[in-house]
Protein backbone atom coordinates (compact mmCIF):
# COMPACT_ATOMS: atom_id res chain seq x y z
CA UNK A 1 0.00 0.00 0.00
CA UNK A 2 1.26 3.36 -0.89
CA UNK A 3 1.67 5.73 1.90
CA UNK A 4 3.21 8.62 0.21
CA UNK A 5 3.27 9.01 -3.73
CA UNK A 6 5.25 12.38 -4.60
CA UNK A 7 5.20 12.86 -8.39
CA UNK A 8 7.18 15.34 -10.63
CA UNK A 9 8.42 17.57 -7.78
CA UNK A 10 9.69 20.40 -8.48
CA UNK A 11 11.86 23.15 -6.19
CA UNK A 12 14.12 25.96 -6.72
CA UNK A 13 16.12 28.03 -4.80
CA UNK A 14 16.28 32.17 -6.27
CA UNK A 15 16.38 30.61 -10.07
CA UNK A 16 18.83 27.57 -8.43
CA UNK A 17 16.93 24.47 -9.53
CA UNK A 18 17.46 21.57 -6.55
CA UNK A 19 14.89 18.93 -7.28
CA UNK A 20 13.55 18.61 -11.09
CA UNK A 21 10.77 16.60 -11.74
CA UNK A 22 11.03 13.78 -8.84
CA UNK A 23 8.56 10.80 -8.44
CA UNK A 24 8.45 8.52 -5.56
CA UNK A 25 6.26 6.65 -3.42
CA UNK A 26 6.92 5.01 0.31
CA UNK A 27 4.77 1.71 1.18
CA UNK A 28 3.50 0.53 4.15
CA UNK A 29 6.09 -0.67 6.50
CA UNK A 30 9.00 -0.09 4.09
CA UNK A 31 12.28 1.28 4.98
CA UNK A 32 13.88 3.25 2.15
CA UNK A 33 17.56 5.38 2.16
CA UNK A 34 17.91 7.87 0.47
CA UNK A 35 21.75 8.13 -0.98
CA UNK A 36 23.89 10.35 -3.07
CA UNK A 37 26.51 13.29 -2.94
CA UNK A 38 25.91 16.53 -1.03
CA UNK A 39 23.88 19.24 -3.36
CA UNK A 40 21.68 16.08 -4.72
CA UNK A 41 18.38 17.78 -3.17
CA UNK A 42 17.54 14.46 -0.72
CA UNK A 43 17.19 16.63 2.38
CA UNK A 44 15.44 19.32 0.19
CA UNK A 45 13.05 16.54 -0.79
CA UNK A 46 12.12 15.12 3.06
CA UNK A 47 12.01 19.06 4.18
CA UNK A 48 8.96 19.32 0.99
CA UNK A 49 7.11 16.39 1.75
CA UNK A 50 7.52 17.32 5.67
CA UNK A 51 6.31 21.07 4.75
CA UNK A 52 9.35 22.56 5.53
CA UNK A 53 9.86 23.91 2.17
CA UNK A 54 7.20 24.38 -0.11
CA UNK A 55 7.16 22.82 -3.68
CA UNK A 56 7.22 25.22 -7.22
CA UNK A 57 5.50 22.36 -9.03
CA UNK A 58 4.29 18.77 -8.31
CA UNK A 59 1.72 16.79 -6.31
CA UNK A 60 1.78 14.90 -3.08
CA UNK A 61 -0.25 12.50 -1.66
CA UNK A 62 0.26 11.30 2.09
CA UNK A 63 -2.09 8.33 2.48
CA UNK A 64 -5.53 9.03 1.11
CA UNK A 65 -4.59 13.05 1.77
CA UNK A 66 -3.83 15.32 -0.86
CA UNK A 67 -0.93 17.68 0.43
CA UNK A 68 -0.54 19.44 -2.48
CA UNK A 69 -1.04 19.42 -6.53
CA UNK A 70 -0.51 20.96 -9.53
CA UNK A 71 -3.42 22.94 -11.20
CA UNK A 72 -3.38 23.80 -14.88
CA UNK A 73 -1.26 26.99 -14.83
CA UNK A 74 1.74 24.33 -13.82
CA UNK A 75 1.22 26.25 -10.37
CA UNK A 76 1.64 23.93 -7.18
CA UNK A 77 -2.04 24.44 -4.94
CA UNK A 78 -1.92 23.36 -1.44
CA UNK A 79 -4.29 21.67 0.76
CA UNK A 80 -5.94 24.00 3.52
CA UNK A 81 -4.26 25.10 6.90
CA UNK A 82 -5.85 22.48 8.61
CA UNK A 83 -5.43 19.57 6.65
CA UNK A 84 -1.56 20.19 6.18
CA UNK A 85 -1.36 20.36 10.22
CA UNK A 86 -3.33 16.93 9.58
CA UNK A 87 -1.12 15.72 7.46
CA UNK A 88 2.09 17.02 9.35
CA UNK A 89 1.27 15.37 12.19
CA UNK A 90 1.53 11.66 9.86
CA UNK A 91 4.98 12.15 9.54
CA UNK A 92 7.67 13.17 11.93
CA UNK A 93 11.10 13.94 11.14
CA UNK A 94 14.49 13.42 12.65
CA UNK A 95 16.89 16.32 12.20
CA UNK A 96 20.70 15.90 11.78
CA UNK A 97 21.34 18.82 14.30
CA UNK A 98 18.76 17.13 16.53
CA UNK A 99 17.03 20.64 17.54
CA UNK A 100 15.75 19.35 20.91
CA UNK A 101 14.64 22.11 22.83
CA UNK A 102 17.13 23.44 25.40
CA UNK A 103 15.00 24.57 27.89
CA UNK A 104 13.35 21.59 28.27
CA UNK A 105 14.46 18.53 30.31
CA UNK A 106 14.32 15.32 28.36
CA UNK A 107 10.93 14.37 29.19
CA UNK A 108 9.51 17.34 28.84
CA UNK A 109 10.97 17.57 25.24
CA UNK A 110 9.34 13.91 24.30
CA UNK A 111 6.01 15.20 26.28
CA UNK A 112 5.57 18.64 25.15
CA UNK A 113 3.85 18.13 21.31
CA UNK A 114 1.55 15.36 22.48
CA UNK A 115 0.28 17.25 25.59
CA UNK A 116 -0.23 20.96 23.00
CA UNK A 117 -0.66 19.42 20.18
CA UNK A 118 -2.67 16.01 20.46
CA UNK A 119 -4.18 16.75 23.44
CA UNK A 120 -3.15 14.04 25.09
CA UNK A 121 -3.27 14.38 28.88
CA UNK A 122 0.13 14.77 31.00
CA UNK A 123 -0.39 11.42 32.76
CA UNK A 124 -0.50 9.50 29.21
CA UNK A 125 2.07 11.46 28.15
CA UNK A 126 4.15 11.06 30.66
CA UNK A 127 3.78 7.30 30.52
CA UNK A 128 4.09 7.01 26.81
CA UNK A 129 7.59 9.20 27.09
CA UNK A 130 8.98 6.66 29.68
CA UNK A 131 8.34 3.90 27.44
CA UNK A 132 10.07 5.47 24.58
CA UNK A 133 12.80 6.50 26.74
CA UNK A 134 13.05 2.96 28.24
CA UNK A 135 13.21 1.66 24.06
CA UNK A 136 15.81 4.28 23.72
CA UNK A 137 17.84 3.11 27.02
CA UNK A 138 17.54 6.44 27.98
CA UNK A 139 15.18 5.83 31.16
CA UNK A 140 18.15 7.00 33.66
CA UNK A 141 18.27 10.51 31.81
CA UNK A 142 14.35 11.43 31.88
CA UNK A 143 15.31 14.80 33.79
CA UNK A 144 18.70 15.68 32.31
CA UNK A 145 18.55 18.52 29.85
CA UNK A 146 19.68 17.96 26.49
CA UNK A 147 22.91 20.01 27.28
CA UNK A 148 24.25 17.25 29.12
CA UNK A 149 23.73 14.78 27.11
CA UNK A 150 25.80 13.35 24.03
CA UNK A 151 25.28 13.66 20.48
CA UNK A 152 23.70 10.12 20.56
CA UNK A 153 22.14 10.30 23.20
CA UNK A 154 20.46 13.54 22.23
CA UNK A 155 19.51 11.95 18.50
CA UNK A 156 18.42 9.02 20.67
CA UNK A 157 15.73 11.43 22.65
CA UNK A 158 15.11 13.49 19.13
CA UNK A 159 14.04 9.83 17.60
CA UNK A 160 11.74 9.52 20.56
CA UNK A 161 10.45 12.78 20.09
CA UNK A 162 9.28 12.27 16.80
CA UNK A 163 8.18 8.91 17.87
CA UNK A 164 5.85 10.28 20.59
CA UNK A 165 3.24 11.50 18.71
CA UNK A 166 2.73 7.96 16.68
CA UNK A 167 3.70 9.23 13.40
CA UNK A 168 2.85 6.69 10.45
CA UNK A 169 6.08 7.22 8.86
CA UNK A 170 8.85 8.56 10.38
CA UNK A 171 11.87 10.74 7.75
CA UNK A 172 15.81 10.85 8.72
CA UNK A 173 17.39 13.81 7.50
CA UNK A 174 20.79 12.96 7.76
CA UNK A 175 20.51 11.31 11.58
CA UNK A 176 24.53 10.62 11.90
CA UNK A 177 26.26 13.18 10.19
CA UNK A 178 26.96 15.11 13.04
CA UNK A 179 27.85 12.29 15.20
CA UNK A 180 31.68 10.31 15.53
CA UNK A 181 31.12 6.82 14.58
CA UNK A 182 30.63 5.39 18.27
CA UNK A 183 27.58 7.19 18.71
CA UNK A 184 26.19 6.67 14.91
CA UNK A 185 26.50 3.14 16.00
CA UNK A 186 24.02 3.94 19.13
CA UNK A 187 21.63 5.98 16.69
CA UNK A 188 21.86 3.75 13.80
CA UNK A 189 20.52 0.60 16.27
CA UNK A 190 17.54 2.35 17.65
CA UNK A 191 16.83 2.89 13.66
CA UNK A 192 17.22 -0.84 12.59
CA UNK A 193 15.36 -1.76 16.26
CA UNK A 194 12.21 0.04 14.68
CA UNK A 195 12.80 -1.37 10.96
CA UNK A 196 12.52 -4.55 12.69
CA UNK A 197 8.86 -3.04 13.95
CA UNK A 198 8.11 -2.63 10.67
CA UNK A 199 8.26 0.85 11.23
CA UNK A 200 7.95 3.09 7.66
CA UNK A 201 10.60 5.30 7.30
CA UNK A 202 12.57 7.44 4.53
CA UNK A 203 16.50 7.68 5.89
CA UNK A 204 18.47 10.16 4.39
CA UNK A 205 22.18 8.92 5.05
CA UNK A 206 25.61 9.10 4.07
CA UNK A 207 25.76 5.83 5.88
CA UNK A 208 26.16 2.68 2.97
CA UNK A 209 26.65 -0.47 5.27
CA UNK A 210 23.74 1.06 7.43
CA UNK A 211 21.40 1.41 4.20
CA UNK A 212 22.90 -1.74 2.61
CA UNK A 213 21.49 -3.64 5.74
CA UNK A 214 18.19 -2.31 6.81
CA UNK A 215 16.74 -0.83 3.86
CA UNK A 216 14.29 -2.40 1.69
CA UNK A 217 15.01 -0.12 -0.94
CA UNK A 218 17.58 2.56 -1.71
CA UNK A 219 16.86 5.75 -3.90
CA UNK A 220 20.23 7.19 -5.84
CA UNK A 221 19.77 10.90 -5.86
CA UNK A 222 22.32 13.80 -7.87
CA UNK A 223 21.46 16.67 -9.41
CA UNK A 224 18.21 16.95 -8.58
CA UNK A 225 16.98 13.73 -9.90
CA UNK A 226 16.71 10.18 -8.99
CA UNK A 227 19.17 8.37 -11.16
CA UNK A 228 18.42 5.09 -9.98
CA UNK A 229 16.30 3.12 -7.06
CA UNK A 230 16.32 -0.92 -6.41
CA UNK A 231 16.94 -3.60 -3.76
CA UNK A 232 19.66 -2.36 -1.81
CA UNK A 233 21.65 -5.27 -3.62
CA UNK A 234 21.46 -4.06 -7.12
CA UNK A 235 21.95 -0.89 -6.16
CA UNK A 236 25.21 -1.35 -4.45
CA UNK A 237 27.07 -4.86 -5.71
CA UNK A 238 25.27 -4.03 -9.38
CA UNK A 239 24.49 -0.68 -10.34
CA UNK A 240 23.14 0.03 -14.20
CA UNK A 241 23.62 3.70 -14.63
CA UNK A 242 27.65 5.02 -14.45
CA UNK A 243 26.61 8.27 -12.11
CA UNK A 244 25.77 5.38 -9.48
CA UNK A 245 28.84 3.84 -10.02
CA UNK A 246 31.17 6.10 -9.72
CA UNK A 247 29.48 7.54 -6.04
CA UNK A 248 29.35 3.92 -4.59
CA UNK A 249 32.81 3.32 -6.05
CA UNK A 250 33.74 6.62 -3.99
CA UNK A 251 32.05 5.00 -0.63
CA UNK A 252 33.46 1.35 -0.93
CA UNK A 253 36.88 2.70 -2.52
CA UNK B 1 17.20 62.04 59.67
CA UNK B 2 14.88 64.66 58.13
CA UNK B 3 16.95 64.53 54.81
CA UNK B 4 17.26 60.79 54.30
CA UNK B 5 13.17 60.83 54.87
CA UNK B 6 12.71 63.95 52.33
CA UNK B 7 15.09 61.64 50.28
CA UNK B 8 13.13 58.32 50.62
CA UNK B 9 9.66 60.27 49.90
CA UNK B 10 11.60 61.37 46.76
CA UNK B 11 12.86 57.77 46.12
CA UNK B 12 9.45 56.55 46.17
CA UNK B 13 8.41 58.34 42.78
CA UNK B 14 11.77 57.53 40.86
CA UNK B 15 10.94 54.14 42.11
CA UNK B 16 6.97 54.23 40.91
CA UNK B 17 8.83 56.17 37.37
CA UNK B 18 11.31 52.91 37.42
CA UNK B 19 8.53 50.36 37.91
CA UNK B 20 6.02 52.14 34.87
CA UNK B 21 8.61 52.24 32.80
CA UNK B 22 9.48 48.45 33.05
CA UNK B 23 5.90 47.33 33.04
CA UNK B 24 4.90 48.98 29.75
CA UNK B 25 8.17 49.66 27.87
CA UNK B 26 9.67 45.59 28.00
CA UNK B 27 6.10 44.28 25.98
CA UNK B 28 5.65 47.25 24.15
CA UNK B 29 9.94 46.74 23.09
CA UNK B 30 8.74 43.31 22.20
CA UNK B 31 5.77 44.44 20.28
CA UNK B 32 8.22 46.93 18.13
CA UNK B 33 10.73 43.84 17.66
CA UNK B 34 8.19 42.04 15.71
CA UNK B 35 7.44 45.41 14.00
CA UNK B 36 10.97 45.85 13.16
CA UNK B 37 11.36 42.18 12.08
CA UNK B 38 8.12 42.45 9.71
CA UNK B 39 8.81 41.84 5.80
CA UNK B 40 6.05 44.71 5.43
CA UNK B 41 8.57 47.13 4.48
CA UNK B 42 6.19 49.82 5.49
CA UNK B 43 6.04 48.69 9.36
CA UNK B 44 9.76 48.04 9.31
CA UNK B 45 10.42 51.47 8.43
CA UNK B 46 8.41 53.00 10.79
CA UNK B 47 9.82 50.95 13.84
CA UNK B 48 13.15 51.83 12.34
CA UNK B 49 12.69 55.26 11.96
CA UNK B 50 11.29 55.01 15.51
CA UNK B 51 14.28 53.15 16.80
CA UNK B 52 16.54 55.83 15.12
CA UNK B 53 15.05 58.96 17.01
CA UNK B 54 14.56 57.69 20.32
CA UNK B 55 17.96 56.33 20.42
CA UNK B 56 19.78 59.36 18.31
CA UNK B 57 18.33 62.29 20.60
CA UNK B 58 19.09 63.01 24.34
CA UNK B 59 16.38 61.44 26.84
CA UNK B 60 16.16 64.71 28.34
CA UNK B 61 14.90 66.39 25.24
CA UNK B 62 12.29 64.27 24.83
CA UNK B 63 11.36 64.48 28.22
CA UNK B 64 10.86 68.20 27.15
CA UNK B 65 8.96 67.31 24.16
CA UNK B 66 6.48 64.66 25.60
CA UNK B 67 5.60 67.47 28.70
CA UNK B 68 5.42 70.86 26.08
CA UNK B 69 4.73 69.32 22.71
CA UNK B 70 0.92 68.80 23.68
CA UNK B 71 0.24 71.88 24.50
CA UNK B 72 1.36 73.86 22.19
CA UNK B 73 0.14 71.24 19.18
CA UNK B 74 -3.09 70.58 20.99
CA UNK B 75 -3.66 73.05 23.80
CA UNK B 76 -3.72 69.75 26.17
CA UNK B 77 -1.95 69.78 29.32
CA UNK B 78 -0.14 66.41 30.18
CA UNK B 79 0.45 66.17 34.43
CA UNK B 80 4.82 66.78 35.03
CA UNK B 81 4.47 62.79 36.22
CA UNK B 82 2.50 61.30 33.36
CA UNK B 83 4.85 63.42 30.77
CA UNK B 84 7.89 61.93 32.21
CA UNK B 85 6.35 58.31 32.44
CA UNK B 86 5.61 58.39 28.81
CA UNK B 87 8.84 59.80 27.45
CA UNK B 88 10.27 56.78 29.48
CA UNK B 89 8.48 54.08 28.42
CA UNK B 90 8.89 55.25 24.41
CA UNK B 91 12.90 55.52 25.05
CA UNK B 92 13.35 52.37 26.95
CA UNK B 93 11.17 50.65 24.66
CA UNK B 94 13.12 51.71 21.69
CA UNK B 95 16.23 50.02 23.30
CA UNK B 96 14.72 47.09 24.54
CA UNK B 97 13.19 46.22 20.97
CA UNK B 98 17.00 46.01 19.97
CA UNK B 99 17.78 44.19 22.70
CA UNK B 100 14.59 41.51 21.75
CA UNK B 101 15.69 41.73 18.16
CA UNK B 102 19.13 40.38 18.94
CA UNK B 103 17.82 37.80 20.97
CA UNK B 104 15.03 36.35 18.77
CA UNK B 105 17.20 36.63 15.52
CA UNK B 106 20.03 33.84 17.70
CA UNK B 107 17.59 31.40 18.33
CA UNK B 108 18.97 28.88 15.83
CA UNK B 109 15.99 28.30 12.56
CA UNK B 110 16.12 24.63 14.00
CA UNK B 111 14.18 25.23 17.27
CA UNK B 112 11.17 26.82 14.96
CA UNK B 113 11.42 23.74 12.16
CA UNK B 114 11.32 21.66 15.57
CA UNK B 115 8.44 22.79 16.60
CA UNK B 116 6.73 23.32 13.45
CA UNK B 117 7.60 19.53 12.27
CA UNK B 118 6.06 18.67 15.94
CA UNK B 119 2.72 20.48 14.57
CA UNK B 120 3.07 23.49 16.90
CA UNK B 121 1.38 26.48 15.67
CA UNK B 122 3.15 29.51 14.99
CA UNK B 123 2.05 31.50 18.04
CA UNK B 124 2.96 27.94 19.92
CA UNK B 125 6.54 27.72 18.67
CA UNK B 126 6.83 31.37 19.87
CA UNK B 127 5.89 31.45 23.21
CA UNK B 128 6.92 27.41 24.32
CA UNK B 129 10.03 27.13 22.25
CA UNK B 130 11.54 30.69 21.48
CA UNK B 131 10.52 33.63 24.03
CA UNK B 132 12.15 31.41 26.94
CA UNK B 133 15.03 30.82 25.13
CA UNK B 134 15.27 34.71 23.98
CA UNK B 135 14.77 35.59 28.03
CA UNK B 136 17.81 33.54 29.16
CA UNK B 137 20.18 35.05 26.01
CA UNK B 138 18.96 38.78 27.06
CA UNK B 139 18.79 39.22 30.88
CA UNK B 140 22.56 40.46 30.59
CA UNK B 141 21.80 43.40 28.02
CA UNK B 142 18.71 44.00 30.01
CA UNK B 143 20.00 44.28 32.76
CA UNK B 144 22.41 46.80 31.80
CA UNK B 145 19.62 48.78 30.25
CA UNK B 146 17.28 49.04 33.85
CA UNK B 147 20.34 50.09 35.82
CA UNK B 148 20.66 52.81 33.39
CA UNK B 149 17.41 53.68 34.31
CA UNK B 150 18.10 53.35 37.52
CA UNK B 151 20.09 56.23 37.02
CA UNK B 152 18.07 58.18 34.20
CA UNK B 153 14.72 58.74 36.23
CA UNK B 154 17.05 61.94 37.84
CA UNK B 155 16.17 63.02 33.98
CA UNK B 156 12.89 64.33 35.42
CA UNK B 157 14.00 67.50 36.92
CA UNK B 158 14.09 68.80 33.46
CA UNK B 159 10.46 68.86 33.91
CA UNK B 160 10.16 69.77 37.61
CA UNK B 161 8.86 65.81 38.95
CA UNK B 162 9.42 65.91 42.27
CA UNK B 163 11.53 62.63 42.72
CA UNK B 164 14.89 61.86 44.88
CA UNK B 165 17.64 64.18 42.76
CA UNK B 166 15.56 67.43 42.84
CA UNK B 167 14.82 66.79 46.93
CA UNK B 168 18.42 66.17 47.08
CA UNK B 169 19.31 69.40 45.19
CA UNK B 170 16.86 71.39 46.75
CA UNK B 171 18.21 70.16 50.03
CA UNK B 172 21.70 71.05 49.02
CA UNK B 173 20.32 74.46 47.71
CA UNK B 174 19.23 74.74 51.52
CA UNK B 175 21.78 73.86 53.61
CA UNK B 176 24.42 74.87 51.01
CA UNK B 177 26.62 72.01 51.50
CA UNK B 178 26.89 68.56 48.85
CA UNK B 179 26.28 66.35 51.82
CA UNK B 180 22.33 65.52 50.23
CA UNK B 181 23.21 65.08 46.60
CA UNK B 182 26.20 62.63 48.07
CA UNK B 183 23.96 60.55 50.11
CA UNK B 184 21.55 60.26 46.97
CA UNK B 185 24.20 58.95 45.34
CA UNK B 186 24.23 56.29 47.96
CA UNK B 187 20.87 55.72 47.46
CA UNK B 188 20.99 55.12 43.77
CA UNK B 189 24.32 53.23 44.18
CA UNK B 190 22.22 50.94 46.48
CA UNK B 191 19.11 50.66 44.58
CA UNK B 192 21.21 49.54 41.33
CA UNK B 193 23.10 47.17 43.74
CA UNK B 194 19.68 45.52 44.23
CA UNK B 195 19.04 45.47 40.74
CA UNK B 196 22.34 44.06 39.81
CA UNK B 197 21.84 41.40 41.91
CA UNK B 198 18.33 40.24 41.26
CA UNK B 199 19.08 39.93 37.85
CA UNK B 200 22.44 37.61 38.73
CA UNK B 201 20.09 35.66 41.08
CA UNK B 202 17.85 35.48 37.87
CA UNK B 203 20.77 34.47 35.51
CA UNK B 204 21.80 31.69 38.08
CA UNK B 205 18.18 30.65 37.68
CA UNK B 206 18.23 30.00 33.86
CA UNK B 207 21.56 28.90 33.98
CA UNK B 208 20.40 24.97 34.59
CA UNK B 209 20.08 24.66 30.66
CA UNK B 210 22.58 26.20 28.09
Amino acid sequence: MEMIKATDIYKSFDGNVVLSGISFEVNKGEVVAVIGPSGSGKSTLLRCINLLEKVDMGSITVEDDVMVCTNAQGRAVYADKKKLREIRLKIGLVFQSFNLFPHYSVLDNIMTAPISVAGVSKAEAQKAAMELLIKMGLEDKANAYPCNLSGGQCQRVAIARALALKPDVLFFDEPTSALDPQLTNEVLKVIRQLAEEHMTMVVVTHEMNFAREVADRVIFMDGGVIVEEGKPEDIFTNPKKERTRAFIRGFIG
Amino acid sequence: MKLVLLLLEGMVVSLQIFALTLIFAIPLGLIISFGRRSKNIIISGITSIYISIMRGTPLILQLLVVYFAPSYVFEAKVGRFTAAVIAFILNYAAYFAEIFRGGIESIPKGQYEAGEVLGFTKLQVFFKIVLPQVIKRVLPPISNEVITLVKDTALVTAIGVEEMFRVAQNASSRVSSVQPLFVAGVFYYVMNLIVAQAFSFAEKKLNYYR
